[in-house]
């Protein structure tokens, strides 16, 4: 991740700048997207103002509220950890659907060894561990063994739904885990006080290390040669090849970063509640897969890969608040409505442009 | 060779592949993930906490879980122990025919789909939908008919509503995909929470049977239902049912070989860009082989409500999942599809005899499903074991009918 030789830094040059007409359709579909949602919240919060007692009122109240921003923000999390993973596997070449795979097994294994040990920071890092192994099986098995990346993906997801509740069974006598000590929040004193922004200075430690993910994710994309032999890898591996870098090794660098980020996200996700809770999808319930179409929307930058999670995670929180406010509109429909959500901005962005050898095996040319 | 060459290449390798390699590699995977299975039970068997007596011992550890006996009753145990005498046509055999019944629909299902090159994760809403419909569908008309009469009028009815709206639900993905390019992995996957979102809405409201403190839909008369014959009465199994089943074996594969449809189907699998410039349709293709595959999940769901439950109840289990699985296992061929879902039924229904006998967990199911699906999807593993072998290396190169793979591999380095 250092500053390295830049020589093969500039091979994948070739592959920017083709598709400009595609490229040029999809910032417009993504840049109407992005006015429409900021058109409708500019628009509620001016019917809420009118009509204070409607139910404009109601949501403009629950948009400009901190605890809004605070539960955006917390909900956040485990998606934008995952998807900045996500990003680094498929900028290689290898997309990586198993992200939900690896939130579920490092939010069961962060659980347990904060139980065993009773240090909170050492189950972070037993879940991001458990998290990094699953994502090597995965890099051995699609890169290694030439595996189809889809299939084995879901076979990683599949892995970890029947093997969280698996072992807490074994362990606990039940899906759910026992209750473990969260950590404090972080206050930031005199900017924790302002109205609505400071949610971002009162949060949990776990958001912080998600700004500096996202910034470090970003600096790694522009600024170093790791990263653009990542790129390289996804885009023209041969050219990689030809200047000397292996595309394997940068491959399995690149799935192991993932492993890395996604165990973050899923260690957050449970130590910030303190439990692991296994029934049905367990308590990741597709967070995984939400991450998935984040980044697709962010255009695999990690800034705009963090903007579009934070626009699902916002929904997530207000439909939290609506239930508990009784809206009218059913609990069971409101929390449907991030995955209507996803549904929805995956048909409105449509084919987004893979890296071009993404999905591939590369072999090396002798 | 090209980018999209080596796609091709890759694909095709995959169709290609014999029947004999094929089933090879699904016995090898599946064997491998019972032998994984077992390191789990024993490892599990190690975390857990059991009194002396009950341990047993191997390698000179203690075991409060014992391998042997979680696979005897996992095999046996779930063919209803024929070799201890006490066989009995309502037993635990019953369960694993069962089983098999609707693992047999949901792997058609998937195995639909991926004949067509398209991964329908959303077997398991799809089902969902179609047990919904069913069970409020076969409610409503179980008024107008009654007796014998009835059982024969509202069994077809029902699996007639399943389907159509499991097919309906299907087509959802597949307009999605022709016509928005929506990746349709993740559209049929957030489908699925949507189905059990709305279904749950439904049930917990309007359709909920206020006799009951479940969420679930006033129970069908007993003559909608499928009848017990020759066996399984206690069980909920219905020979019917799995005739049904085999009989949509046999279709799905006349289907997809013998007919135009099923041309179309298998060559956009294999070769989209081939299919188009031949004059297949891809859009009409993608949106008829995802409704056709709804469809299929649907029945799965009828099924579901019509022999097991009797009524639709929140919480299915997933056999939508598991018929990736069978799918898989299958090598996505509809004949398999009948003998991986009798594996797949053993397994599930030999996991609730082992959680009887020996109290390990019944999620030991969920991740041998994962790892199954895992090793079929690396043949390439397979291989190089084999050609570890000695004197079974040759014969599994002459077997690869890819062409140029064995060049291919001579050039493969992992690093």
């Amino acid at each position: 991740m250092s500053d390295a030789p830049a020589d093969p830094a500039d091979v994948d040059t070739a592959a920017e700048g083709d598709d400009e007409g595609s490229f040029f359709e999809r910032y417009t579909t993504r840049a109407i997207v992005a006015g429409v949602t900021v058109a409708s919240v500019v628009a509620l919060l001016l019917a809420g103002l009118l009509f204070p007692e409607s139910l404009a009122g109601t949501l403009a109240d629950v948009l400009t509220s901190r605890n809004t921003l605070a539960a955006t923000l917390r909900l956040s999390v485990p998606i934008a950890f995952a998807a900045l993973g996500g990003i680094f596997a498929e900028k290689s070449g290898v997309i990586n659907i198993g992200l939900e795979g690896l939130l579920i097994i490092s939010a069961f294994s962060a659980i347990y060894v904060a139980d065993l040990t009773g240090g909170v920071w050492v189950g972070f890092a037993g879940g991001v561990l458990a998290s990094t192994l699953l994502a090597a099986l995965f890099a051995v098995v699609t890169i290694g063994f030439r595996a189809d990346q889809i299939i084995a993906g879901l076979a990683v997801w599949l892995i970890a739904l029947g093997l969280a509740p698996f072992a807490s069974q074994v362990i606990y006598g039940s899906p759910n885990t026992p209750t473990v000590a969260t950590t404090n929040s972080i206050t930031v004193p005199v900017l924790a006080d302002l109205p609505f922004f400071g949610a971002l200075f009162s949060a949990s430690p776990s958001v912080y290390m998600l700004f500096a993910a996202v910034f470090g994710s970003w600096y790694v994309f522009e600024r170093t040669a790791f990263g653009r032999w990542i790129r390289a890898s996804g885009e023209n591996p041969k050219a990689l090849d030809t200047a000397g870098v292996s595309v394997t090794r940068v491959r399995y660098a690149a799935v192991l970063i993932s492993g890395v980020l996604a165990g973050m996200g899923g260690a957050a996700l449970s130590l910030d509640l303190g439990q692991f809770t296994g029934n049905g999808p367990t308590m990741v319930n597709g967070k995984g897969f939400i991450a998935i179409v984040a980044y697709l929307f962010g255009n695999y930058n990690p800034i705009g890969a963090f903007l579009s999670t934070m626009l699902f995670a916002g929904l997530d929180a207000m439909q939290t608040v609506l239930q508990l406010q009784g809206i009218g509109i059913p609990r069971q429909l409101i929390r449907i409505t991030p995955f209507v959500v996803v549904i929805v901005v995956l048909a409105l962005v449509g084919r987004t442009r893979l890296p071009e050898a993404a999905g591939e095996h590369y072999e090396t040319e002798d | 060779m090209s980018a999209a060459d080596r796609a091709r290449d890759a694909l095709s390798r995959l169709v290609d592949a014999s029947a004999t390699e094929r089933v090879l590699i699904s016995t090898a995977a599946l064997v491998l993930s019972v032998l994984i299975g077992a390191v789990l039970v024993l490892v599990a068997g190690r975390m857990t906490t059991c009194t002396a007596g009950e341990a047993v011992y191997y390698f000179g550890m203690g075991f409060c879980y014992d391998p042997v006996v979680v696979f005897d009753r996992l095999f046996l145990g779930a063919l209803g122990d024929p070799l201890s005498g006490g066989w009995s046509p309502n037993g635990q055999f019953a369960v694993t025919l069962r089983e098999t019944t609707l693992l047999i629909f949901t792997g058609l299902s998937v195995a639909l789909a991926f004949r067509a090159g398209i991964f329908n994760i959303g077997t398991q809403g799809q089902m969902v939908v179609g047990a919904l419909a069913t069970a409020l569908g076969v409610l409503w008309a179980s008024s107008l008919v009654s007796g014998a009469l009835g059982t024969v009028v509202l069994i077809p009815f029902g699996l007639l509503v399943g389907a159509v709206f499991g097919g309906l639900y299907g087509a959802v993905p597949g307009l999605l995909k022709a016509y928005a390019d929506a990746n349709e992995v993740i559209t049929t996957i957030m489908l699925n929470f949507i189905a059990t979102g709305v279904a749950l809405y439904l049930v917990s409201g309007i359709f909920k049977d206020p006799e009951s403190a479940a969420n679930q839909t006033v129970p069908l008369p007993e003559f909608a239902q499928f009848p017990a014959l020759l066996f399984g009465g206690r069980q909920d199994f219905s020979i019917v049912a799995l005739a049904f089943g085999l009989l949509a074996v046999g279709v799905l594969y006349y289907v997809l070989e013998h007919t135009a449809f099923g041309y179309d189907v298998r060559t956009s699998g294999v070769q989209p860009e081939a299919a188009e410039y031949g004059g297949v349709d891809a859009k009409r293709t993608v949106v008829a082989s995802l409704t056709l595959s709804g469809a299929l999940g649907g029945i799965a769901g009828a099924m579901y409500v019509m022999m097991v439950l009797g009524t639709f109840q929140t919480g299915i289990p997933s056999y939508g999942f598991d018929g990736i699985t069978v799918s898989i296992l299958a090598g996505n061929n509809p004949l398999g599809v009948g003998i991986a879902a009798l594996l797949f039924g053993v397994l599930k229904s030999g996991t609730t005899v082992v959680q009887f006998a020996t109290d390990v967990p019944p999620q030991l199911v969920g991740v041998l499903r994962g790892l199954i699906i895992l090793f079929v999807a690396m043949p390439e593993f397979f291989r190089l074991l084999a050609r570890r072998v000695p004197g079974a290396g040759s014969r599994r190169e002459a077997v690869a009918t890819d062409g140029g793979i064995a060049g291919d591999r001579g050039g493969e380095t992992d690093e």
